[in-house]
């Protein structure tokens, strides 16, 4: 943000940075392999709806394409509203075969339809979920607006609880394999996430 | 600016408005500081107390105000919407996340403090937190942190650098001023603080301006940042209506802290809108309105 912005009040918002989402795709394996991090076989991506017919529009012939391209690997797509008003759009594998590469071309189709509409900036992130040994969940989270992956595992002991030393454990084993958000301050929770 | 194409059109008008009124505030400096100096009066030991006084106002002022308004910094387990609601904000901002507190408050109000983006309060009142839908409260969260974003404390208070100058000399001039020294000296002296009282009344007026551009920039912003509008427009309203229900107490107390929230808290709407602090309600509906409308056709 520069001077003359802060002066005038004028301010953007971000667009997505560049795509790291990928990562995702590679990192599982040594996520599985080595610390009995297993793909839950579903992912999602939010972002803000624009309460506008061309929107909607360009939602509808989304979901649609996705749910073209995910036919042949069995992806379900569906979505819902959080109580913040943001959109769920979440992709779910056929029983018994978690693919997070299907996972991973599904989100990307519906983050660069909803860039090539001109509405990038309202994309917020992406989740993709895991279960490790002690059956926890454990989600990796993409930001769009910094093109950076975190894990967020959520206490299943108490409400807004998080484990924040699962966290960092993970962080240390990963860094080397996927893009880790380096603020730990902006590694903001989504208390509870539909998948 | 970077974007190749964005749902809302720029608002030159109120860019130029705000460059125009900041332009004619450093107008002002600029001669008060050449005619304190072509007098060459005690100036220097005033120009040094203000110094201070600004550092302290800068780095000091957030911490005073919190604790005169006895907010208390609430957890995500104890406030899960409101943290939520910023939680979502931030990463769609860009920003880093501030500290969220609550004010035990049924007047239903919201604000941001801090020099710097680093050093950020936002905070709630109870009333608000009730009052308003999540949308609307997330409008309205959009709004304070385009604030934050925009460093409008920072920008106001150094605006209003030479105003507090100005109103110090007024005061050194009539707690210490004349009766001393010949004829001459004392006519420098009053030259000063007619001065001072010149600068004053203009930067006055340039300031009040200044700050209700920021707000309209600040709605915009809330705009831009949620894709919401009508959401905000839709908050403004609902409490600007339960504004005039409250209890007087609650107003008085509010009242020297209104230029950071988000609709001043008085009871009626004042004299003249030139001395205002925030726009009148029809015009940032309007505002809003006219960004909505954007949004629909840009297709």
């Amino acid at each position: 943000m520069s001077l003359r912005d802060a002066l005038t009040g004028r301010h953007q918002v971000k667009g997505p940075a560049p795509d790291r989402l990928f990562a995702i795709s590679t990192a599982y394996i040594t996520l599985s392999s080595e610390h009995q991090i297993e793909p839950a076989g579903t992912a999602a991506i939010v972002f803000q709806a624009l309460a506008t017919s061309e929107f909607e529009t360009t939602l509808r012939e989304m979901e649609e394409l996705v749910r073209a391209t995910g036919a042949e690997s069995g992806t379900s797509v569906t979505t819902e509203d959080d109580s913040f008003g943001y959109r769920w759009m979440i992709l779910r594998n056929p029983e018994g075969a978690p693919s997070v590469e299907d996972l991973a071309v599904g989100i990307n189709a519906v983050s660069s339809s909803i860039e090539t509409a001109g509405h990038g900036e309202r994309l917020l992130c992406a989740v993709f979920a895991f279960i490790d040994a002690s059956k926890r969940k454990v989600y990796f989270i993409y930001n769009y607006k910094r093109g950076f992956w975190y894990p967020f595992v959520p206490d299943p002991s108490g409400p807004q609880q998080r484990l924040t030393e699962r966290e960092l454990q993970i962080k240390a084993q990963m860094a080397s394999e996927i893009p880790i958000e380096p603020e730990i301050e902006r590694w903001f929770p989504l208390w509870g996430i539909p998948i | 600016m970077a974007s190749k194409r964005s749902s809302f059109g720029k608002d030159t008008g109120l860019q130029a408005r705000m460059v125009f009124t900041m332009f004619m505030l450093g107008l002002v400096y600029v001669a008060f500081i050449g005619v304190l100096f072509a007098l060459g009066a005690q100036a220097g030991v005033i120009v040094v107390v203000a110094v201070v006084l600004l550092v302290a106002q800068l780095f000091g002022s957030d911490k005073m105000a919190l604790a005169a308004l006895k907010v208390k910094e609430v957890s995500p387990a104890e406030e899960p919407e409101l943290h939520g609601i910023i939680d979502r904000l931030c990463v769609q901002a860009d920003l880093a996340k501030p500290r969220v507190c609550v004010m035990e408050s049924p007047m239903p109000n919201a604000f941001a403090m801090g020099r710097s983006r680093k050093s950020t309060t936002v905070c709630a009142t109870r009333g608000i937190l009730e009052l308003l839908s999540p949308a609307e409260l997330e409008g309205v969260m959009g709004h304070e942190l385009t604030h934050v974003i925009n460093r409008d404390v920072m920008v106001m208070t150094l605006a209003s650098f030479f105003a507090t100058l100005a109103a110090l000399i007024m005061q050194f001039a009539f707690f210490f001023g004349g009766g001393y020294g010949n004829r001459e000296e004392e006519e420098d002296i009053m030259i000063v603080v007619l001065v001072s009282a010149i600068v004053y009344a203009l930067s006055f007026l340039l300031l009040r301006a200044l700050s209700r551009y920021r707000e309209y920039a600040a709605d915009r912003g809330s705009a831009v940042l949620t894709g919401r509008p009508s959401a905000l427009a839709s908050a403004l309203l609902k409490i600007s209506g339960t504004m005039q229900r409250v209890p007087k107490e609650d107003l008085r107390v509010a009242e020297g802290m209104s230029a950071f929230f988000i609709i001043p808290a008085r009871a009626k709407d004042s004299l003249m809108n030139i001395f205002a602090d925030h726009p009148p309600l029809e015009k940032r509906l309007a505002a809003l309105e006219r960004l909505e409308s954007q949004l629909q056709s840009a297709a």
